[in-house]
């Protein structure tokens, strides 16, 4: 999804936490948790704050945002 | 039973908000399609319109509260919220087209041949109707195919 990336899934390990249970400390649903550790959901801002509190780390430490790809030049 | 190295959503663990949505395209199907191909080869009455409203009605009753209560875990969130705005801006959009054909058709109607005044005002009773339907499914499926591909 775009150019952001994520350390959701790594963070919510090292943290032992299932992905049900950081779910419900960020009032989201499991499956919206499971699209934004496939990168394929970009939260919102208060939402990724949110991430961000729970794993007690800086937002840039969870979301990192990689840049439009560009198109190779020709010649 | 999750896990914390879980990745990938089977089928049968969709979220509540999704199982609502197969409930309400499985009622809107179970009572239009018959209504449908009965008006398509009956005259329909407004008393057939009525019943049918009635009995959809009932349907999404049963239907969601069974949802409802065999799902714990009944929040809704804001990739929800996006997903129903996805939703909705599709539906529009059939709407106007479909709007935009009826007129098309109807200008057609008064410049080939007259329309029967006895059946005019039941038989768009039925078009509008079907109009509100394809909307409201092309809004569930818009949906459904959004909770699939995760956007």
């Amino acid at each position: 999804m775009g150019g952001i990336r994520n350390n959701v899934r790594d963070l919510r390990a090292a943290h032992e936490m299932t992905q049900q249970q950081l779910a419900d400390r960020i009032d989201l649903t499991r499956q919206t948790v499971i699209a934004i550790e496939g990168d394929k959901y970009s939260p919102s801002l208060e939402t990724a704050f949110r991430i961000a509190n729970v794993f007690g780390v800086p937002l840039e430490r969870v979301f990192q945002y990689q840049g439009e790809r560009k198109k190779p030049r020709k010649g | 039973m999750s896990n914390i190295f879980d990745m990938e959503p089977p089928m049968s663990t969709l979220s509540y908000q999704e199982k609502s949505l197969y409930g309400t395209l499985a009622a809107d199907l179970i009572v239009y399609i018959p209504y449908f191909v009965y008006v398509m080869h009956n005259p329909t009455t407004l008393s057939h319109i009525v019943g049918t409203i009635i009995l959809l009605i009932v349907a999404q009753i049963i239907l969601q509260s069974g949802i409802a209560i065999a799902t714990r875990n009944r929040i809704t969130d804001e990739r929800d919220r996006q997903i129903a705005g996805l939703g909705y801006r599709n539906a529009y959009f059939a709407l106007v087209g479909m709007i935009l054909t009826g007129m098309g058709a109807l200008w057609l109607h008064t410049v080939y041949g007259p329309l029967n005044p006895n059946h005019m005002g039941l038989h768009f009773l039925s078009v509008f109707l079907g109009m509100v339907v394809i909307s409201e499914i092309v809004k569930i499926l818009s949906q459904l195919i959004a909770y699939r591909r995760s956007i």
